[in-house]
């Protein structure tokens, strides 16, 4: 019988996580930031068999979409996708700073985040910038309230433009968790705010300039 | 007793009994969780009152028609009660199950209970390897048994992704039969750079795998659940782009629960001849040449040996037409505007230098290429000749710059297969779409009594048929899948023809 959904994030490290709705039944996170097409294959193969379940009973992929730097980002992709095809199942995304914040939200420290109180996730997007995404709280359904897109600056910047803005976030900055990503998925379907988009979050465009003309000798 | 799969669960247990019966001759931990893990291997345990009291293994690649009995052990307390001959019996059924024909196994020569269980199950003996267990010197017994049923004789059918630049290539084959080639191209995006942009390629592919996979699926008109392996390129190529491809075989692999083949891109040009021949004659010389490799090849056997005799030591041949069209302000890529430039052009109308020939360079690189003085050569060649404001014929200098690529390449490769005594010269790679390449090449090889192949178009390019078709090669010829834990090789070497 089909049940489980099966939760992948490569955004930080390597994140492989088996749920059964939002009850986590396995996970394996790899912090490594550099080996994510080494070690994805055998964290799958360990989370679905530590379950003692097989592939079929797999009822749907979801995949973190980023905000993350490009090459890590690209292999859970690429992963959600083929295993989607092959499993035969559907395949959803969802903002790997949701997963954070969610983590977060789901705490005890949750009542002090509010609208005029916004929580700040982070995370490392190299080249001396951050990610970053802000969010007010938790909805009906229990998923993060994002409060505008991420997006990419640096630290000092974004600190300067909330400050403008008179924000004063409650600042977090977190691995992101493959089960988390589950959950919210899972309280997104709940309300029927499951997403389809998998496109990944690079927020940059690739680093290239246009051919700056003939002249190659001399 | 019952008897149920082995699983990673068993493993500390398993290693307590491997190394009470076999000592110094047990495996490592990690040898035998890689056994229990793999798709190639079936293990079971027995277990008496919730204990397992001994193991077995059988070892069967998919389409190999032979299976091998890898290792058997019960606890000294439980013998004598024929657990033993049910775990073997077990590990036959599946052999039929799985369509072996033989089975074999070694046995030492002075166990002689498990030489009789063996004996009794209709094993015969076929060889005998002297001295196999040291420091005992003890010999082993090569036994096999001939199962009863006939083989199905079905090739496998194999799905190749290939992501090592540009193109996300996927393809299926059946054995040497090719039933899909799905090439979707980033080219057009990188043409306002001048040349492959390695993060477009790799979010390229990204975007092209799904719809890439679909549709080789309904050109082969075959389901996933029918493929038996996936063959992936996980080098030489891009780091970024190899790892696109990587995660997604892998996934698939897991999800289908099927064998994974990683292999080597440039090898997988030369075994793309068996699509179109069946087979691929050896030896042959092969001439790699696209916008990023420039390879010259022996290949004296496919999967076992393949030698790397030279390469370019700077730019790729694929990349000097590049740049040179940027000289004459062609666009991208280079090599098909040159072509259309250099109609009516002379040849002979300049004599651009032919990289690594003059004897001093010879003795080091005989087989070496180099484009970047070539490529330099006509920069200033066109920068004279325009601060001058004379007017140039653009032909003769397309024509001439490619009459250089031409020669060199084809002089060395035709030389190589002189000096090494080889009949035979295979193209590959995108540049192969150069007529002039192709013509010179013929008429030299028709000089020197050599053969040419230049496989279809479509085939030499980058592209996933390719990979499926040296995946399927490995197969059928019995090698064993590769880990799940390979990682993207940018500098492969072509003497690793899979990675495990």
């Amino acid at each position: 019988m089909s049940r489980y959904t099966l939760a992948i994030d490569t955004s930080s490290g390597t994140s492989v996580a088996l749920l059964e709705g939002e009850r986590l039944i396995a996970e394996k996170t790899i912090a490594d930031t550099m080996r994510h097409a080494e070690v994805i294959g055998d964290a799958l193969v360990e989370v679905i068999q530590s379950a003692g379940a097989q592939s079929k009973e797999i009822s749907a992929v979801v995949a973190g979409r980023g905000p993350a730097p490009f090459t890590g980002l690209r292999v859970g992709l690429a992963a959600a996708k083929l295993f989607a095809a092959g499993a035969k199942v559907p395949l959803f995304g969802v903002v790997s700073h949701d997963a954070i914040a969610y983590a977060y939200l789901a705490g005890e420290s949750r009542a002090q985040v509010s609208e005029t109180k916004p929580l700040l996730v982070i995370t490392d997007a190299r080249r001396k910038e951050v990610y970053h995404s802000l969010y007010s709280g938790l909805d009906s359904s229990g998923a993060p309230i994002r409060i505008g897109e991420p997006a990419v600056m640096s630290e000092q910047l974004l600190m300067e433009h909330l400050a403008d803005r008179g924000i004063d976030p409650i600042r977090i900055d977190g691995q992101v968790s493959a089960a988390d990503i589950g959950r919210v998925f899972a309280k997104q379907l709940l309300a029927g705010n499951e997403n389809r988009d998998v496109s990944a979050l690079y927020l940059r465009a690739p680093d290239a300039v246009p051919s700056p003309g003939k002249k190659v000798s001399g | 007793m019952i008897i149920r799969i082995a699983t990673e669960a068993d493993l500390p247990v398993i290693m307590q009994i491997e190394h009470a019966c076999f000592g110094k001759d047990s495996w490592a931990d990690e040898t035998m969780r890689f056994e229990l893990l793999a798709h190639h291997t079936h293990y079971y345990v027995a277990v008496e009152a919730d204990q397992v009291i001994g193991y077995a293994g059988l070892s069967k690649v998919p389409v190999s028609e032979q299976a091998d009995i890898q290792t058997i052990a019960v606890t000294e307390q439980q013998r004598g009660k024929k657990i033993g001959l049910a775990l073997m019996q077990k590990l036959l059924a599946k052999a039929k199950q799985l369509s072996a024909t033989e089975v074999f196994l070694e046995v030492r020569a002075d166990n002689s209970a498990a030489e009789n269980l063996y004996r009794k199950l209709g094993f015969e003996q076929i060889d005998i390897r002297r001295r196999y267990y040291q420091p005992d010197g003890v010999d082993a017994l090569i036994m096999r048994l001939k199962l009863e049923h006939r083989s199905r004789g079905r090739q496998p059918l194999v799905l190749g992704i290939e992501s090592s630049c540009d193109e996300t290539g996927i393809g299926i084959v059946r054995g040497n039969q090719l039933l899909a080639n799905v090439i979707s191209s980033s080219m057009d995006e990188h043409a306002r750079f001048g040349g492959v942009v390695p993060e477009i390629a790799a979010r390229a592919h990204l975007e092209a795998l799904r719809p890439t996979l679909d549709k080789a699926l309904a050109t082969a008109q075959v389901s996933l659940d029918e493929i038996d392996a996936i063959a992936v390129t996980n080098g030489p190529g891009l780091g970024g782009a190899l790892m696109v491809g990587i995660g997604a075989a892998k996934a698939l692999a897991v999800s289908l629960n099927k064998p994974i083949y990683a292999v080597n891109h440039l090898v997988g040009h030369v075994g793309v001849d068996v699509l179109e021949r069946g087979e691929l004659q050896t030896p042959t010389v092969a001439l790699l040449v696209s916008g990023g490799h420039t390879s010259l090849l022996l290949v004296r056997d496919l999967l076992d040996d393949v030698e790397l005799l030279g390469e370019t030591i700077d730019d790729a041949a694929g990349e000097a037409f590049d740049k040179v069209a940027r000289v004459l302000g062609l666009r991208y890529p280079g090599g098909p505007e040159i072509d259309r430039a250099a109609i009516g052009g002379n040849p002979s109308a300049i004599r651009f230098p032919r990289g690594l020939t003059l004897p001093k360079d010879m003795e080091k690189h005989r087989y070496d290429f180099s484009f970047s003085g070539l490529k330099t050569a006509v920069a200033r060649w066109v920068e004279v000749a325009e601060a001058k404001g004379e007017d140039f014929n653009r032909a003769d200098v397309a024509a001439s710059f490619r009459e250089a690529v031409v020669d060199v390449l084809v002089s060395k490769a035709v030389n190589a297969c002189v000096e090494k005594g080889v009949p035979r010269l295979l193209l590959g790679g995108g540049v192969v779409a150069n007529a002039r390449l192709r013509e010179v090449a013929q008429e030299r090889c028709d000089r020197h009594g050599i053969e040419l192949r230049i496989p279809a178009f479509s085939l030499c390019t980058d592209n996933g048929a390719m990979i499926a078709a040296l995946g399927a090669q490995l197969i059928m010829a019995g090698r064993a899948p590769s880990s799940l834990s390979f990682g993207a090789e940018s500098t492969l070497p072509v003497t690793t023809v899979q990675s495990r």
